[in-house]
């Protein structure tokens, strides 16, 4: 048989088109995404070791108890421990990706630590008369609290600030105590107190919620009462004159004020009246409004007095804890601001003015330059967790006291620094030991109970040798103490309302979304901006007919204007905001803005 | 995955979400995320562009306010039962019922990039990857090393943490179980939920929590109609929240609205 041209081309478009018929080329294109699956852009997650370490969680003052899924040691994914007796198990969002903190793209790492220290050594020679050192910490109570005070206590006049609360120090809530709960827009539900021990005491108590805007909070509660922004304590008025029996007279005006109908308010006294103890909570702690759990019989029974946590006697001759309001302006020549933790945030305009004008030294202790890095002269980086050690004191819905350490899981980078040791180091005394010391004077009363959370065993205090209390506090535990032996009543501190002007020509009142908003994990962009279910701190909500009137849609920009400044934000469209009312997330930047106006203008650009 | 074998006694590994339980805090999504080694947004990502297996939807009852009421509604892939209209669009084969389990596995090894499955999907709850994963410098030390990252061009979705089921096979083979089996485990959404409004269970099992609440007459499935088998039971004691899973056509009634 002769093989002609003609044949060769036959064989080869045969074979050709038999070729594209087979799985071959399919298996092929297959394969090829196999490859491409290994491409070098993609990581691969390390294996070894699988592991587990505990600690607490040092990003809000819960202290939620914590453990560690390792590999190799490096924390791959956290979650509760169920066993504990006060968080339940449960973590937050936040808590849930706090170990990727230490790798968040704006995390410092190096600063000027011989500069400012130079700095502020310097400036502590020319305090002159009626001049003074300050350090403010946002998170008070913890073991470098203590430290600062006994530091400040070297100083002449020397100021120790704290942010303004009435409850969350010696003052505490029991929410198991509680049959209502009426709560002002404090976020009972979504990281007010301690989630694990709200929601598990939640079945307890009837939930009443007043706030403007439907909130998580809001959405949970048993009732959510919709006031006007700003009506709040005309609303606390008027409940309390119900309670007094007094006349009505401020009834109408409060339900024309809130928006509510008479019969709402009268409804809320008379259930908060048949239901003791009715707990009475404040997103603001305004007086006025926690003046109410005295009608309400919360007073040591919802609303308690706390012990102290034990610190060591040496230690009780420390500076007192002084309210910014209280210092003289412009009268602090050194500030060293101590936000390695977050805590309740103090608008800078309200510290600036207590500076000296000439000169003065501000050295902010920050993860990032986002805070009050923005204004400080030298930022210095501190260990965020989970690299630091550092205690955490009891949250504000823990009637007991407590003591946890916040472990380091990773190491800290080499640049960063300890802010108790640095401020220590300027007043000449020593704060290495200070956590040993503190866990020492802890164990030597004998007090409360140990519950360590690898086994999840509680033993008493005075059951454990000192260096097996420290070890355990290392390892993962928690100390609480024991009910004191009689009820104290505690006394609500009074303090003078600071609600900012309303300037009534513009047409939006402003309403904060979130608690002041914790650093976070940049894996939270699934819930800030791949679907938007919080509002991030670049976004303001408008009800779509208010954003019509100014002529702004759904994803635009926008400038939001007050009498003191401007933001620029993307707008987001939210049928539960009422309209007049623009919603923003509370971060330190729109916090600022609003500290002394509370209403806006919207602006399209 | 295994094939039909009449020997291993099947699990129905579904859910049950309370939806008036649900506080729309994010923590499933975010334990999901972190679990799956699902990356951190692309700076240029939006909610329709982002990758979020579980999605938390606000919803609300479509009255003006102050008569306005929400709820949080987390959507993840239902795992369809019944026509499993992902499977049946994809041209790779790259996505199939698992016969043992019931979970529908999306193999990212195969899957082309077409978006046919994203289209086919009644319940929004496939994604694609448009951006090369990227965490940030040192996160990847974080990464769940059960779970391999996906490429950009590939379709992902929820497959009910196949890592935990995988590792709870095989504790249970080192415990001397069968394999023929159904194993015990939880999805991290269940885990994290403060809530526990999410629960996880076998639905084959009657004892199970799932399978309680699908016999509960609060109980509904999101679009029901389509009689997708749906394993994901909802349930509210509200009625417009009931209503609203229906999906009636916005220009019936022009109240209903999603957020999220």
């Amino acid at each position: 048989m002769k093989s002609t041209r003609r044949d060769l081309f036959k064989f080869t478009g045969g074979a050709a088109v038999g070729a594209l018929l087979s799985p071959a080329p399919w298996r092929l294109v297959t394969d090829t995404a196999l490859w491409s699956e290994t491409w070098p852009g993609v990581p691969r997650p390390a294996t070894g070791e699988i592991g587990a370490k505990y600690t607490n969680c040092s990003m809000c003052p819960a202290g939620c108890a914590v453990r560690a899924r390792t590999v190799n040691g490096q924390p791959v994914a956290l979650m509760g421990v169920a066993e504990h007796p006060f968080s339940h198990g449960v973590l937050c969002p936040f808590g849930l990706a706090g170990h990727h903190l230490p790798y968040h793209p704006a995390r410092l790492k190096q600063g000027p630590v011989a500069e400012a220290k130079a700095a502020a050594m310097e400036a502590l020679a020319k305090c002159g008369k009626g001049e003074r050192a300050a350090v403010l910490d946002l998170r008070p109570g913890r073991t470098a609290s203590w430290t600062y005070r006994r530091a400040l206590a070297q100083w002449t006049d020397a100021a120790y600030l704290a942010p303004p609360r009435t409850l969350g120090g010696v003052v505490a809530v029991n929410l198991a105590a509680a049959k209502i709960v009426l709560s002002f827009g404090a976020p009972v539900l979504d990281g007010w107190g301690t989630l694990g021990n709200a929601i598990a005491a939640r079945d307890g108590f009837r939930l009443i919620q007043a706030e403007t805007v439907e909130s998580r909070t809001a959405v949970l509660a048993d009732v959510w009462l919709p006031i006007r922004p700003g009506s709040e304590v005309a609303l606390a008025r008027a409940i309390a004159g119900l309670l007094r029996k007094e006349d009505n007279s401020s009834l109408q005006a409060a339900a024309s004020q809130t928006g509510l109908r008479e019969e709402q308010i009268v409804e809320v006294a008379r259930e908060l009246a048949a239901n003791r103890p009715a707990l009475v909570l404040d997103s603001q702690e305004r007086s006025e409004i926690l003046a109410l759990n005295q009608l309400t019989g919360s007073l040591g029974r919802a609303i308690v007095t706390r012990r102290e946590t034990p610190v060591p006697d040496s230690w009780k001759k420390a500076a007192a804890e002084t309210e910014l309001d209280a210092v003289a302006d412009r009268s602090i020549r050194l500030l060293l601001i101590d936000e390695s933790v977050p805590g309740a945030y103090v608008p800078w305009s309200a510290i600036e003015r207590k500076l000296v004008a000439d000169n003065p030294v501000v050295v902010a202790f920050a993860w990032s330059r986002g805070g009050y890095g923005r204004h400080a002269r030298f930022v210095l980086p501190t260990a965020v967790y989970p690299e630091g050690v550092d205690d955490i004191p009891p949250a504000v819905d823990s009637p007991l006291a407590m003591f946890r350490l916040s472990n380091a899981l990773v190491p800290a980078p080499a640049g960063v620094v300890n802010p108790a040791e640095f401020v220590a180091g300027l007043a000449g005394i020593s704060a290495s030991d200070a956590l040993r010391e503190r866990s020492d004077a802890i164990a030597k009363t004998g007090r409360g109970t140990l519950f360590t959370y690898a086994d999840a065993k509680s033993a008493r205090a005075k059951d454990v040798k000192p260096d097996d209390f420290w070890k355990a506090l290392n390892q993962g535990a928690c100390w609480m103490d024991d009910p004191p032996p009689r009820t104290e009543i505690p006394k609500l501190a009074s303090r003078r309302a600071t609600a900012p002007a309303a300037a009534d020509d513009l047409p939006f009142a402003v309403v904060m979304a979130d608690a002041y908003a914790l650093p976070c994990s940049p894996i939270l962009s699934k819930v800030y901006q791949e679907s938007n279910l919080r509002l991030a701190a670049n976004r303001a909500a408008l009800h779509p007919s208010a954003a019509g009137d100014c002529g702004v849609k759904d994803g635009c920009r926008a400038m939001i204007e007050t009498r003191s400044g401007k933001l620029e934000v993307l707008v987001t469209l939210d049928a539960a905001v009422p309209k007049g009312v623009v919603q923003l997330a509370a971060a330190a930047s729109t916090l600022e803005l609003f500290a002394s106006s509370a209403r806006a203008k919207v602006v399209r650009i | 995955m295994i094939g039909p074998n009449k020997n291993i006694r099947a699990a129905r590994y579904g859910m049950t979400i309370d939806v008036d339980r649900c506080s729309g805090c994010g923590a499933c999504m975010v334990a999901c995320a972190v679990e799956n080694n699902v990356p951190p947004a692309n700076p240029k990502a939006t909610d329709r562009t982002g990758l979020t297996w579980i999605r938390v939807y606000k919803i609300d009852n479509g009255l003006p306010y102050p008569e306005t009421r929400s709820a949080f509604v987390p959507v993840l892939c239902q795992h369809c039962g019944n026509e499993t209209p992902c499977v049946h669009v994809c041209p790779q084969q790259a996505v199939e019922v698992d016969p043992a389990t019931g979970v529908v596995g999306e193999m990212p090894q195969r899957c082309l990039g077409c978006r046919y499955c994203v289209a086919a999907c009644p319940y929004h709850a496939r994604y694609f990857n448009w951006w090369d994963p990227k965490w940030p410098a040192g996160m990847e030390k974080t990464l769940n090393p059960d779970v391999t990252p996906r490429m950009r061009g590939v379709v992902e979705k929820c497959n009910f943490c196949h890592g935990r089921w995988h590792a709870a096979k095989q504790q249970a083979a080192a415990d001397g179980k069968p394999d023929t089996e159904p194993v015990e485990y939880t999805p991290a959404c269940a885990e994290a939920c403060p809530t526990k409004a999410i629960r996880f269970g076998d639905l084959n099992d009657p004892a199970s929590e799932p399978a309680q609440a699908a016999k509960n007459g609060e109980s509904f499935r999101l679009l029901e109609k389509l009689d997708t088998g749906s394993k994901i039971y909802y349930r509210s004691k509200r009625e417009w929240v009931r209503q609203i899973a229906n999906a009636p056509h916005p220009a019936a009634s022009g109240k209903e609205s999603f957020h999220g």
